[in-house]
């Protein structure tokens, strides 16, 4: 280069060798970002309401376990606050029980209030009582024991809740299943859409596979060039996906205080616990958002070898 | 070095495109490859570049019969043989130097090490100042020149060359093959060079593998 500005120029750090094989605007690139992205949007939401569903059943399992309910009906001959005593005494008599209590004639009408209504005098009625028990450890409570002791009392029975906690874990399953099986549907689906946008990047690559094939490149590093294009795609379509479902999970949290009353709010915070994806959520996303960029780096890669195999 | 015996090439179910094709390439030799259009010229370049596998006959190349090789062997033999296009096939968003540079760079090769190389190379063939220019910009005999510089970065045995000067004047086409003729000269480059421009021909003495439909004759 003999002129001063060639000489400038030859000074200047070229940039040879470092552009990228396979041309990042000839990727089906933006279709399938945006598809990576709903996929793992939709993939991130319904891992957090499984992980929702299934900490929520094993909190309300817990809770239920921890306790048993003692009923004692009136019958005839019996006096109530006597056989509510008694109940007592042999409930916290029995080992692993943590305490024993009666629950007032006002606390039994406010369970009762969402059936009969509320402003409704229970006294005049002959209504059952219940004492309830609160477990020290579950396990090692003699429950059988105490069910034995209550015989002694006319009209008592003791309700463990086993009923309940089955139901419970049962519909808690169905829906943790559901829930899977939705997540793997949604990976089939992508791997789909992934393998169609390959074999559409091939088809309209062919020149690019032909000249490396025509200058020694072995089918291997031509998928590799590939995969890296693919791979790029996966990881920034995931990560946008991701951000949306964690942006979805915070704006629910928020929302659910301020739209329902605080009344259900409550009763969704019991049911739900809270909208709150804490750590074990958010490295459930991450999770997420690598699987997806693994699975598009993988099936790119397969899809690309085979295209390879069949045309070359 | 390349042999072919009783070599014919039919694509499916189709007429024989090649036949009964016999010759015998030696090292460091320039042969004109001709005939007219539909003659089967690229097919017997592309059999010579080991794409495609003859339906009959031998073809033994670089003293290995082609027929036993597996896809790795194919492809290190594969890697002795440069190709020139009469449309250059040029990748269009990399420069003349990543073009150039390219089998060095799918060999695994550090830019490090080829980079002086590439340089010299694309300073030799006249495109010294044209090594950040993008294919788009470049004139027809520039963008030939750059992949006869991509075909001979990796300094094959063989260099095949199909219908390289489709796309230029005459003048440049003259050029162009003196420079094949210089490669072949100063690096002992066995060349074939596919071509039907019969003026062209007549201006060098090289040997001429003639094709004419679909069978071959040598005149020395």
């Amino acid at each position: 280069m003999s002129n001063p500005i060639a000489r400038v120029l030859d000074r200047l750090p070229m940039r040879p060798g470092k552009a990228p094989i396979v041309p990042e605007r000839s990727v089906a690139g933006h279709t399938l970002l945006l598809l990576i992205a709903i996929m793992t949007f939709l993939s991130a939401v319904t891992l957090g309401g499984v992980v929702l569903v299934q900490k929520s059943a094993l909190a309300w399992s817990a809770d239920v376990g921890r306790e048993v309910t003692i009923q004692i009906r009136p019958m005839e001959g019996e006096v109530m606050e006597s056989n509510l005593r008694t109940a007592i005494s042999l409930a916290e008599s029995t080992p692993g029980v943590a305490s024993a209590r009666a629950l007032t004639i006002a606390e039994s009408e406010q369970l009762l209030e969402p059936w009969l209504g509320a402003g409704i005098d229970l006294t005049a009625i002959d209504i059952p009582r219940l004492v309830v028990v609160r477990l020290a450890d579950p396990a090692a409570a003699d429950i059988e024991g105490l069910a034995q002791n209550l015989q002694a009392i006319n009209g008592a029975t003791l309700d463990t809740h086993a009923a309940w906690q089955q139901q419970l874990n049962s519909m808690a399953g169905t829906i943790v299943v559901s829930g899977l099986l939705v997540l793997a549907l949604i990976a089939v689906a992508t791997v789909l859409a992934i393998i169609f946008a390959t074999r559409g990047t091939m088809a309209s690559n062919r020149e690019i596979v032909d000249v490396l094939h025509f200058i020694g490149a072995s089918n291997r590093f031509i998928a590799g060039e590939f995969q890296g294009r693919f791979l790029a795609i996966g990881l920034r379509g995931g990560i946008i996906g991701g951000v949306a479902a964690i942006a979805f999970f915070v704006l629910i949290g928020l929302t659910a205080g301020v739209v329902l009353p605080s009344e259900a709010s409550a009763q969704v915070g019991v049911f739900f616990g809270q909208f709150v994806i804490g750590v074990d959520g958010l490295i459930g996303i991450c999770a997420v958002v690598l699987v997806i960029a693994a699975l598009t780096a993988v099936t790119s890669r397969m899809t690309v070898r085979r295209y390879l195999a069949e045309t070359s | 070095m390349i042999e072919f015996s009783d070599v014919g090439l039919r694509y499916g179910n189709g007429p024989e495109i090649l036949r009964d094709i016999s010759f015998e390439i030696q090292p460091g030799s320039f042969h004109f490859l001709t005939g007219p259009s539909g003659a089967g010229k690229t097919s017997l370049l592309r059999l010579l570049l080991l794409s495609l596998k003859p339906t009959r006959g031998r073809v033994t190349m670089f003293n290995e019969d082609v027929a036993n090789l597996d896809q790795d062997r194919l492809l290190q033999m594969r890697r002795h043989i440069g190709i020139v296009f009469q449309e250059f096939r040029l990748l269009d968003h990399m420069t003349t130097y990543e073009n150039v540079a390219l089998p060095l760079r799918v060999l695994g090769q550090a830019e490090g090490d080829y980079r002086s190389n590439v340089t010299e190379l694309l300073e030799w063939v006249g495109l010294g100042e044209r090594m950040n220019a993008l294919p788009s910009v470049l004139s027809g005999g520039e963008k030939q020149r750059a992949a006869i510089a991509r075909a001979v970065i990796g300094r094959p045995k063989v260099l095949l060359a199909d219908e390289p000067t489709g796309n230029v004047d005459p003048e440049l086409s003259s050029r162009l093959v003196h420079l094949f003729a210089e490669l072949n000269r100063t690096l002992g480059m066995t060349i074939i060079l596919a071509t039907h421009e019969l003026p062209l021909l007549d201006r060098f003495s090289y040997p001429r593998m003639v094709l004419n439909k679909g069978e071959l004759q040598i005149h020395e």
